[in-house]
């Protein structure tokens, strides 16, 4: 093992929960924000041999998997049911009892609405309230700093109409 | 951007670092993902982990003497690649006072299909009965094992008073998955018995088989209950009798054990006690949440059996983790003393350790893991109980 490359366990106990909620925050379901971290940690521990950390930080590959494997679900399943509900401003399902104990109540329907921007600003939220710089932001979505945090508020600016429209 | 229109985004900000640190996986999520992940690495790679962390366990303890070094390559070798052997040694030595007996090899706990790691281990139910009880209700409860003293289950303040004998610096881990229908019909088989109308029956005996119950952290357990019309004529002994109605059904346990006898009423319970062989040597017995030892019961009344229960015999994948230190094993067990100046809550001096196994159930799969079963008597009201606490003795 490389001496700049933390033991692959660091890494997992580090971003689970941070990887979740980032998924989380693109997905209906907490079953399906599972099985999406599941695939993420999967892909990433079998690619972890050829993870270069002078290259990029952990957070930032690690990101970059979650959100590739993100995009996936919704080529994999359509963005139909995603459309519908934008369009019906639907509060995002969740049929699991667990996990809606498990979450906190009053974020649920905040997260729902991210869930209901626009792809772009969407990650611009999710992946910096996930604790990414805007510098790896940038990178993440082949854009420069500036550039990502323009993105970000933007997407700050359009939550808070979207709230404000289901408050009304 | 007006102010209020700056404090309201500052505000929106704050709850989204609230919504996102807090939005996490359900319990259990962490342990079941890294269970898979290690699961399918491939076996080359999980053997090679295996040998390596086992070569680097033995540089950390230099201390450890070559024979024993040796002992432990050589119970290893044969736990990862022996699968079910055939060598019987004698017997295990007479603990709980009665007949003892050692049906099967060290190797063969069931049987062993790999070796690799498992990663992080859950904590097993028995830790968590451990935890200090809510000071409001203290309670006790009377066991069901083997030994006559009260288990106290209340609050209590704990001293460390005994020496710590265990010297052990690594155990194994099994690891057995939730037996498949074809797998609950191959063992009913085994026992005699074949599916009819959704149970389980063979000829003078029916057979029910139940999986992993979390609730009570037992293994897939199988009951066994003879028609009385039936029955074999007794044996000499309460034993000899257990002995013949398990060996009739194929159930005579594949793994160490030592067998005593209880009576309750006009009940006698033979009991075969499980135990886990250790590297050392030594063997471990499995407790329950209470830290009671259990295994297979036959109950025997005038003589003959009336039913017995027992775990499925399961394949068992095993991995070898370091043990933790005397001392970090007598903080865990201290931290889970009430520190309560109250007067109802006794102090007791726990002045008995012991490595045993406990049960942590996982989802689909469950774990034997290494405790380490503290133990201290004391008197209340001129009632003698005895107090247990169960800590991890090996990481997560």
């Amino acid at each position: 093992m490389l001496a700049d490359r933390p033991p692959f366990e660091d890494l997992y106990r580090d971003f689970l929960g941070r990887i979740y909620a980032y998924v989380r925050a693109q997905v209906t379901s907490s079953a399906d924000a599972e099985d999406i971290t599941a695939q993420v940690f999967m892909n990433a521990y079998q690619a972890y041999e050829r993870f270069e950390a002078r290259n990029t930080t952990p957070a930032a590959w690690l990101f970059r998997i979650a959100r590739n494997a993100t995009l996936d679900h919704f080529r994999a399943h359509g963005r139909r049911e995603r459309l519908r509900r934008t369009i019906e401003h639907q509060p995002v399902s969740e049929h699991d009892p667990a996990g809606m104990a498990e979450e906190r109540i009053q974020y649920r329907a905040l997260l729902a609405h991210v869930a209901r921007l626009p792809e772009r600003q969407r990650d611009a939220i999710s992946l910096r309230h996930s604790g990414l710089t805007f510098e790896e932001v940038g990178v993440l979505l082949s854009c420069t700093e500036d550039a990502a945090k323009m993105l970000y508020h933007r997407a700050l600016k359009a939550l808070r109409e979207s709230a404000r429209e289901e408050m009304a | 951007m007006n102010d209020d229109d700056d404090l309201e985004l500052q505000a929106l900000q704050r709850r989204l670092d609230d919504a996102f640190q807090t939005t996490r996986p359900r319990a259990g999520f962490e342990d079941e993902l890294w269970s898979m992940m290690q699961a399918r690495r491939p076996l080359w790679s999980r053997v090679g982990d295996f040998f390596s962390g086992l070569v680097a366990s033995i540089r950390e303890a230099p201390a450890v003497p070559a024979a024993a070094v040796a002992v432990v390559l050589v119970v290893a070798l044969g736990i990862g690649i022996i699968a079910r052997s055939g060598v019987h040694f004698g017997g295990a030595g007479g603990a709980g006072g009665a007949a003892t007996s050692n049906e099967f090899s060290s190797t063969a706990q069931g049987a062993s299909r790999s070796a690799g790691t498992f990663g992080r281990l859950p904590v097993p139910a028995a830790v968590a009965a451990s935890a200090p009880p809510k000071l409001a209700n203290p309670s006790n409860d009377t066991g069901a094992g083997p030994a006559s003293a009260i288990a106290y289950a209340g609050p209590v303040n704990l001293v460390w008073a005994g020496q710590f004998t265990v010297s052990i610096t690594n155990a194994p881990v099994y690891r057995y998955y939730e037996p498949s229908p074809a797998e609950v019909d191959q063992f009913a088989t085994s026992t005699g018995a074949s599916r009819q109308s959704g149970s389980y029956a063979g000829n003078g005996f029916v057979l029910a088989v139940s999986g992993t119950n979390p609730a009570s952290a037992r293994e897939p357990s199988y009951a066994i209950t003879p028609d009385r019309s039936k029955l074999p004529a007794p044996g000499p002994t309460a034993v000899d009798t257990a002995n013949a109605f398990l060996a009739a059904h194929g159930l005579v346990p594949m793994w160490p054990y030592t067998v005593t006898t209880t009576q309750v009423a006009d009940v006698v319970r033979v009991l075969y006690l499980r135990q886990f062989d250790m590297p050392d040597g030594g063997h471990a017995y499995l407790v329950d949440p209470s830290g009671e030892r259990y295994g297979i019961e036959v109950d025997l009344r005038s003589g003959q059996p009336l039913q017995a229960l027992g775990p499925m015999l399961l394949y068992l994948d095993v991995a070898v983790y370091p043990v933790i230190s005397a001392d970090q094993a007598v903080r865990s067990a201290l931290a889970t003393s009430a520190n309560s100046a109250a007067s109802n809550v006794p102090t007791v001096r726990l002045t008995s350790v012991e490595l045993v196994y406990a049960l942590a159930v996982a989802g689909d799969h469950s774990f034997y893991e290494p405790v380490f079963l503290f133990s201290g008597t004391f008197t209340q009201n001129g009632i003698a109980y005895v107090k247990r606490v169960i800590v991890p003795a090996v990481g997560p």
